[in-house]
């Protein structure tokens, strides 16, 4: 058997590692997708005060910090058993679809993006946000800082600091936002709309309008019928930061919708002995495998899913864009996962307009941001979609709020299975007898996990903290036949 | 005048890859009781990529705190230049999901931003950095003091 590792993968955090098992004739037998997982973080929590929660879970991870800042005081709120005042939560929302406009418009530009703006064939070294900027104009490079600024600077007036906001609390917010601040932030926010436009745009010209693209897109090779989830409002709309989790099945049936305190009637964890990462799948229809299909309980979680588990935005130009989606690409719902590229920028159209929305709302001003909590905390579940999945918190305390278990869901575990999938269909199509593993074709691979934005590692800024990227080809005797480095 | 910025990269909870921050902690400390002082800024900082570009717009000099997985022995103190580093596309002083930060610096100094010219990256070798944890191994620990008086050194001397 021969064997290929790419390790790590280029542009992924988290020291990610595939290896591409061959067998005799060369062709894929199996493929393995690995992950050295942080330690400890849940035994960690446990002992202190749920009310820190919002503080320390945003320190698990330096890519979303402000989604588990989200999910840990939602869960808290649930533990104290009070609900936050209309203008917490909107607050909240509002700091949330900020921090989306900033993440997706990053993912876009920096990780998702050149591979299609500067082709999957490109040199390595020009695959990235420079390279970008190179072929595209200097203008959008300004645009993305710009984006950035804007986003940072909400997420610092309601959340007290940049990046790790630190202002929610069992039943709302330490603070509101003045008129003056009401302001600037529907000033940033009309902005915003319009990069997401024009992100848009540019998207419909550079992938859209090339039909090699398209038929990438569409192409079987980055398609998976799996079940889809996604957070959801009261009429089925799409939603970041509340509501409840809908299910849809591979044919767009909607299987159900679950509250957050259901959560574990709907989503179990199966173990490979490959790997210490759990494999998260529907209960009601039990694991069967790495496969496809209305039988197998494997899901996806991500901004394609949250579009798949809906009935529509809950705005109107981002509603716009969700119908042109589904007519260009053959209705609903849409499975060919590079399609989560477009359905990422849809989103970022609706965080931006739902970003001035809220801030025209009447409440926001309002002095009444916090409710005080006078119930006895005992357990609480906490749901928000993270923008690579949906992000569950459950926490269990004593009768002082002093956390006794603690248990979490993050958002790409949910996609370890089909990313897994993924993984191996992409390598059956590229490596095969009579196909040269080239760097292109394995960044073909690379391409079908990275649509799903995956982040395994958190935060961790050790130095250099990287090797080469190597791929090591072994024969059926497992010695090695050649070996090939990008960056050496 | 030059303005100076030393930022203690890591994350606070996770074992060692804290140390960035407790060695900014510790010159900010040797600073104030100083006889000689020095006009800095010193931050404690988690990200990388953009975002810590983000953080060195408008200074002249930046020197990085950080741990480092080099193999050498645990607690060594390194310095180097940033431009002497490997540039990989992931990792570390990559964020998660952008990019490097000589590739954000080059983003940054295309679109007119300033930055500094030097960056600096003292690190520290670390043992464990995956398990979390809010102590530094002992030996790891025990760098702390030298690791700041490398980056009191290099602020004294002069470009």
């Amino acid at each position: 058997m021969q064997r290929i590792t790419i390790d790590p993968i280029t542009r992924l955090e988290g020291h990610g590692k595939i290896e591409i098992f061959l067998n005799e004739e060369g062709d894929v037998a199996n493929t393995y997708f690995q992950i050295p997982e942080l330690r400890g973080f849940e035994r960690f929590c446990v002992g202190r005060p749920v009310e820190e929660m919002p503080l320390l879970t945003n320190r698990i991870c330096g890519v979303c910090p402000e989604a588990h800042h989200m999910a840990a005081a939602k869960a808290a709120d649930a533990v104290y058993h009070v609900d936050p005042p209309p203008t917490a939560k909107k607050l909240r929302e509002l700091l949330y679809s900020a921090f989306y406009v900033t993440d997706h418009t990053t993912h876009f530009y920096a990780l998702g993006g050149p591979d299609f703006v500067m082709g999957p064939d490109a040199p390595v070294a020009e695959r990235n946000i420079l390279g970008v900027i190179h072929k595209v104009g200097l203008e959008i490079g300004g645009k993305v800082i710009q984006c950035r600024k804007y986003g940072h600077t909400v997420v610092e007036m309601i959340g007290g600091r940049k990046v790790h906001p630190c202002t929610s609390i069992p039943g709302g917010l330490t603070k509101g936002i003045t008129e003056e601040q009401r302001l600037e932030i529907e000033k940033m926010g009309r902005w915003a709309i319009e990069f997401a436009q024009f992100s848009l745009k540019v998207f419909g010209d550079i992938v859209l309008g090339n039909k090699a693209y398209v038929d990438l897109i569409l192409g079987d090779i980055y398609t998976h019928r799996t079940y889809s989830m996604g957070l959801v409002d009261a009429d089925n709309r799409v939603n970041f930061y509340d509501g409840k989790v809908s299910v849809v099945d591979p044919e767009g049936k909607r299987m159900g919708t679950y509250a957050p305190n259901e959560y574990t009637d709907w989503i179990a964890e199966h173990v490979e002995p490959w790997t210490y990462l759990k494999f998260p799948y529907l209960k009601k229809i039990g694991w069967k495998g790495f496969v496809d299909g209305k039988d197998s309980g494997v899901y996806m979680a991500t901004p394609l899913s949250r579009l798949n588990a809906s009935d529509g935005m809950a705005t109107p130009l981002a509603q716009a864009e969700y119908e042109k989606f589904y007519s260009t690409l053959g209705g609903k719902p849409v499975h060919q996962r590079l399609a989560t590229h477009w359905a990422r920028l849809i989103e970022l159209l609706y965080a931006a307009e739902r970003w001035v929305e809220l801030a025209t709302d009447p409440e926001i001003t309002s002095p009444n941001f916090h409710t005080v909590p006078t119930e006895k905390p005992t357990e609480g579940v906490g749901i928000v979609e993270a923008p690579r999945g949906t992000l569950t918190h459950h926490y269990t305390t004593d009768e002082r709020g002093v956390l006794t278990k603690v248990n979490l869901i993050v958002g790409t575990t949910n996609n370890y299975a089909p990313i897994s999938m993924s993984i191996k269909k992409a390598a059956e199509s590229f490596i095969r007898k009579g196909v040269v593993v080239s760097e292109g074709a394995l960044n073909r691979v690379e391409m079908a996990f990275r649509a799903y934005d995956p982040c395994f590692g958190c935060a961790t800024h050790s130095l250099p903290g990287q090797m080469p990227l190597q791929i090591t080809i072994r024969d059926a005797e497992g010695k090695e036949v050649e070996v090939l480095r990008q960056y050496c | 005048m030059t303005r100076a910025i030393v930022i203690g990269l890591g994350n606070p909870i996770l074992g060692d890859d804290g140390v960035g921050w407790r060695v900014a902690e510790e010159v900010k400390k040797q600073i104030a009781i100083s006889d000689q002082p020095l006009a800095i800024e010193v931050d404690c900082f988690s990200l990388g990529g953009l975002s810590l570009m983000e953080r060195l717009i408008g200074y002249d000099r930046a020197i990085i705190v950080d741990a480092v997985s080099t193999g050498r022995q645990i607690g060594a103190v390194s310095v180097a230049s940033l431009d002497d580093l490997p540039n990989f596309s992931s990792t570390h002083t990559t964020a998660a999901h952008d990019t490097s930060l000589q590739t954000a610096l080059g983003v940054g100094r295309k679109t007119g931003a300033h930055l500094p010219r030097t960056v600096t990256v003292v690190g520290v070798e670390a043992e464990r950095v995956y398990d979390f944890g809010e102590q530094l191994t002992p030996a790891v620990e025990a760098a702390v003091p030298q690791a700041a008086q490398r980056v009191i050194d290099l602020l004294r001397r002069k470009e």
